[in-house]
């Protein structure tokens, strides 16, 4: 039953990722954003990992996606932008972006394989049951990352920190900017 | 649930090839960040199978959802910046088209 949930799921994923890069419509392609993403956090609690399947939901479908939905509602696109939208290269450059994707996609098949992971390669034994109980209990997790994990757990709220402040500078405002585009600190009496 | 590791690895290459196709072929720098979301997620999809596999192999393996977990993070942190960018661009342009940025073409 679950293994059947498994590949609905899967297939899911693949369509909603289809249609992200598909749509037309920024806004779509961000929604269909959201459906990859329950999804995978549904895939996830399937195979054992409830708190990274929490974390999934609530920060991809619930800061990002409001993020990028904020964003499409805040610039007004839609209407002249989904005209405007052709292949960037014409139609051999799609051509060529779709064969070397998919010749990609060969090689990622190709070096999995189709047993060769779980099969016995002599020195580990072969893989034919895999846990049920969740794999990623919060406790075992905090304890790796204030023990073996302190430097990137600490370098990354340094990157939060930077990412802050980057924002705020970058999506501000410039008091007395009269025109639009005008009032960048780095452009001042630059000719545009 | 027995779904053999290969598959996790299947679906997580489909997705990312998805991405990179995006990444590619849309002009649209939204949708172009999109993208670049559904290809972390496929990296997050490969941690989280490789932590799976070990695990049934015997060894409780805690550094795939760790490893996710910095990945979604930094993910986090790239949108936030990837938007406040198109924001910037769209003060700029009046448009969120890639090619609308071109001064550094020559």
């Amino acid at each position: 039953m679950a293994e059947l949930l498994f590949y609905v799921l899967a297939a899911g994923t693949v369509a909603a990722g289809v249609g992200v890069i598909a749509c037309r419509n920024p806004l779509f392609s961000v929604l269909s954003l959201l459906g990859a993403f329950f999804c995978l956090a549904t895939i996830y609690l399937l195979a054992g990992f409830p708190f990274l399947a929490a974390t999934q939901l609530l920060v991809y479908a619930g800061a990002i996606m409001v993020l990028f939905l904020f964003v499409i509602m805040l610039l007004n696109l839609g209407d002249e932008e989904q005209y405007a939208e052709r292949p960037p290269f014409g139609k051999r450059g799609l051509a060529i972006a779709g064969a070397s994707a998919g010749v990609l996609l060969l090689i990622a098949v190709f070096s999995v394989g189709f047993g060769s992971v779980s099969a016995s390669d002599g020195d580990s034994p072969a893989v034919t049951s895999f846990p049920d109980e969740s794999i990623d209990d919060v406790q075992s997790i905090a304890e790796l990352l204030f023990s073996r994990y302190m430097l990137p757990f600490e370098a990354s709220s340094l990157l939060l920190l930077a990412t802050m402040i980057a924002v705020i500078l970058l999506a501000k405002r410039q008091r007395g900017s009269g025109a639009e585009g005008a009032g960048w600190p780095w452009k001042k009496g630059v000719e545009q | 649930m027995n779904v053999p590791t290969e598959h996790f690895l299947l679906l997580a290459a489909v997705l990312f090839c998805t991405g990179v196709l995006g990444f590619l072929v849309r002009r649209n720098v939204i949708v172009v960040l999109a993208s670049v979301e559904l290809i972390l997620n496929a990296a997050n999809l490969t941690f989280l199978a490789a932590s799976r596999h070990h695990t049934a192999l015997g060894e409780a393996n805690l550094h795939g959802p760790i490893f996710a977990l910095f990945v979604i993070l930094v993910a986090a942190a790239e949108a936030a910046v990837g938007l406040a960018l198109v924001i910037a661009l769209y003060r700029l342009k009046q448009s969120v088209r890639l090619d609308a940025a071109s001064e550094l073409k020559g």
